[in-house]
């Protein structure tokens, strides 16, 4: 196979954009994705501060270095989950790679604020993965609040927002579904969220990791075994192959038909969001989850001790 | 024979009368957006040709959460 661009051996082959590249061209095809989706979506600008949301994998790493190479003003957030032999290796990945590239880093660590995940694991009886998530937003959002950045991104491509619309549509929940895409605006003590590789595959984002020499944390959480997400990524892997452009075109067309649908219903139905009474983060209870979830884990633990 | 490394498993394989990229994956039961081939550091295309004795990298890419 030639590439699409100067006819050279190409090293990554697109079938849903009919293309492929060299590795010299490759890094173009992704640059140009990431700046058509800032544009059109109207994500930020040159002058906004940026946090962005760093694992250690080939996501988040690949997003910070684009948005960095591109002139944009990033600053990294990892959060350190505590788990053993595992996180110590996602949090270097990430150190070495913003010390390589000379960008700003914050760590913030789950223990050290009294919530290590494994702690969530043996405490709470609910998927340890949705609370995970959970914790990692309310602190995503909080320390972007904290500390004026006017933008959160994180390193969510293509693959992650099918799985997550197509889940969300096995339910009906229209409540994800009313804001699920690319921009979340700011709002009611949110920051504004940004997802600048949703035009993006897995496999795009692989490959441009791999062809700027990132080292990536790519060890499966420990936790994560048998996680929904990843068989829904699987089934859609299969359909893309037999219909390459499926994905891209489900994502669009629901952001363009389906979810201002979706988005009117949940302001006629939905619930108001105010100031948890503990924490101040946004919440449509009178505490929010995330004290909830502490509390909880505070009680079971000195229970069991 | 054909070594394979693959990632993040972390296991090596050794495929025997396999001669391009495309039959390694497909031995795999990875379809080629699905996984990163790369022979001596450059990433190979499926339809690229395989030699005896190459070592290959093949790196799923689906995040495991």
């Amino acid at each position: 196979m030639k590439c699409t661009r100067c006819r050279k051996t190409a090293h990554v082959s697109l079938p849903s954009h009919h293309s492929g590249f060299c590795a010299d061209c490759y890094p173009l095809f992704f640059t140009k994705q990431v700046e058509t989706a800032i544009r059109r979506e109207k994500m930020f600008t040159r002058e906004d501060r940026i946090l962005v949301a760093l694992s250690g994998g080939k996501d988040s790493l690949a997003l910070m270095l684009e948005l960095k190479l591109q002139g944009y003003n990033v600053t990294g957030l990892h959060i350190d989950l505590g788990i053993p032999n595992s996180s110590d290796k996602a949090r270097k990945k990430v150190e070495d790679f913003c010390a390589l590239h000379a960008l700003p880093l914050r760590v913030f660590e789950m223990a050290a604020w009294g919530l290590p995940i494994p702690d969530v694991k043996q405490y709470v009886k609910r998927p340890v993965c949705a609370v995970c998530g959970r914790l990692k937003r309310h602190h995503f959002n909080r320390i972007a609040v904290e500390e004026g950045f006017d933008v959160l991104a994180t390193g969510h491509n293509l693959d992650d927002e099918v799985a997550r619309l197509f889940a969300n549509t096995l339910r009906w929940d229209t409540a994800y579904l009313s804001d699920q895409g690319p921009v979340l605006p700011a709002s009611d003590g949110f920051v504004r969220k940004v997802k600048p590789l949703f035009r993006l595959s897995e496999f795009e984002t692989a490959n441009y990791a791999f062809l700027k020499g990132i080292e990536i944390h790519s060890d499966p959480c420990p936790y994560s075994g048998g996680a929904s997400f990843t068989a829904h990524k699987e089934l859609w892997g299969e359909l893309e192959h037999r219909s390459p452009g499926q994905k891209l075109q489900f994502y669009q067309s629901f952001l363009k038909q389906g979810k201002p649908a979706f988005a009117r219903l949940e302001k006629e139905t939905g619930v108001k969001l105010a100031p948890c009474t503990e924490c101040g983060s946004p919440t449509s209870a009178e505490v929010c989850a995330v004290c909830r979830i502490k509390a909880a884990v505070r009680e079971s633990k000195a229970q069991a001790e | 024979m054909i070594i394979v490394n693959l990632e993040p498993d972390g296991k090596r394989i050794e495929l025997n009368d396999t001669r391009s990229v495309l039959a390694v994956l497909n031995k795999l039961r990875l379809r080629p957006t699905m996984a990163l081939v790369a022979r001596r550091g450059e990433l190979l295309t499926s339809d690229r040709k395989l030699v005896h004795g190459d070592e290959l990298l093949v790196r799923k890419v689906t995040s495991a959460g």
